[in-house]
């Protein structure tokens, strides 16, 4: 039991940093803001909150993982809502998007 | 102590990697063209960096360590909506400043350059009068 | 919401009577509080409460599915050689009308695959969202009409 235990913490450690490791390389390689910006918040979150849920695992005692729990929902919340602020102040502001983009439908509510 | 062995490479592993994707990370902060880049890649080393957390709390067995993760998640939540604000309220792009500089700089320049030819033309016109001081006046406010 | 208080209340009970508060009695008393409810649902009225909360679990999986999927997504599109991608801005038509809602949906948006909310319109109608593969826009808003935004008003409505 305990054994498992160790083992499935060490698999979680691994594909959380593997999938750190990806968001970074999709900051690295995408073209622009926006998608990068889809790599850092779903990539990265994933990452981290695998992370702390391995330190869940790994330590079983009760207020170790509540605590861990909260940390992974409060993550939850707040990656998507401050990559959202980042992306409409970037966008009312006037970064636009790469040129390969193939449609932009909320350029005429700017222009208005 | 197969299974202690495995876990204790696999937090060495972990450790490697979350390292490589923090330097990708700041490679792309330093390079990045734009100011909104680099906050996202500050928010991805906040992320990063709770990583590094859970991971030296498994290797050092001190779940206290946690309590550093959540605060570090809340200061980072913190920062980039704060960044955000600050991108918002500066209203312009790289770009937008760029084109002003380059126009500001112009016009400096045409101002510069019309001023020394008044100073010029006055120059000529006070020189016979006046003699060398008037040249010298010319030539000191010139820029 | 009271019904869970009493669920809670129920739980908190049976931890007292058996005089042990570890984590998981405390969780085998809400189950059986649970049992207990449900025994009475026609009496309470609680019969709504179960359905709802079978709701709210059911869309919490879903969005753990999705998330998983779309960080798998981002992953195979990060690694693959040439990068062929088509992203653009999307126009969603709202049905949600509460911030609550409009809140949740458009973090979900965010963390499912290739999606990411941009901006709400001033009057609400309309969600932007940034796709990172835009040439089926249909399609997208089929997606998210279908799954979450039907889920939301299922679980909350």
């Amino acid at each position: 039991m305990n054994e498992i235990v160790t083992l499935v913490s060490a698999a979680f450690l691994l594909i959380g940093s593997l999938f750190a490791l990806v968001a970074s390389v999709g900051l690295l390689r995408l073209p622009d803001l926006y998608t990068r910006m889809h790599a850092a918040s779903k990539a990265g979150t994933m990452g981290a909150c695998l992370m702390l849920i391995a330190l869940a695992v790994h330590s079983g005692d009760v207020g170790t993982v509540s605590r861990a729990l909260a940390g992974v929902v409060f993550f939850l919340l707040t990656a998507p809502v401050s990559s959202h602020l980042l992306a409409k102040a970037a966008y009312s502001v006037g970064y636009r998007l790469h040129k390969s983009s193939v449609r932009d439908e909320m350029a005429p509510e700017v222009e208005k | 102590m197969g299974v202690q062995a495995i876990f204790d490479h696999a937090v060495t592993l972990t450790l490697a990697i979350l390292c490589l994707s923090f330097l990708v990370t700041v490679y792309r902060i330093i390079k990045g063209p734009t100011l909104p880049d680099r906050i996202l890649g500050l928010d991805m080393l906040v992320a990063i960096a709770i990583g590094f957390i859970a991971v030296i709390g498994i290797k050092t067995g001190y779940t206290l360590y946690i309590d550093v993760a959540i605060a570090l998640g809340l200061v980072g939540f913190l920062a980039t909506v704060a960044f955000a604000r600050f991108v918002l309220s500066r209203g312009k792009t790289e770009d937008d400043i760029l084109t002003e500089v380059r126009q500001a700089a112009t016009d400096a320049r045409k101002a510069a350059k019309a001023k020394a030819k008044a100073d010029a033309r006055a120059a000529t016109k006070t020189r016979p009068a006046s003699g060398k001081t008037g040249a010298a006046t010319g030539k000191g406010s010139q820029p | 919401m009271s019904l869970f208080l009493v669920n809670v209340l129920l739980a908190l009970a049976w931890s007292a009577v058996t005089g042990s508060f570890t984590f998981l009695n405390f969780a085998f008393g809400f189950v059986l509080a649970i049992f207990a409810l449900s025994l009475i649902r026609e009496q309470v009225g609680s019969v709504g409460y179960f359905s709802r909360a079978w709701r709210v679990i059911s869309l919490f999986l879903l969005f753990v599915y999705e998330l998983v999927l779309s960080a798998w997504r981002v992953a195979v599109l990060v690694l693959s050689p040439r990068m062929e991608i088509k992203p653009g801005i999307i126009a969603y038509p709202l049905k949600v009308d509460r911030d609550f809602e409009i809140t949740i949906l458009a973090n979900l948006i965010t963390l499912t695959p290739g999606t990411l909310s941009v901006d709400v319109s001033d009057d609400r109608r309309i969600l932007y969202v940034h796709a990172i593969d835009a040439s089926d826009p249909d399609a997208t808003r089929r997606d998210i009409a279908d799954g979450f935004e039907r889920k939301i008003m299922e679980a909350f409505r």
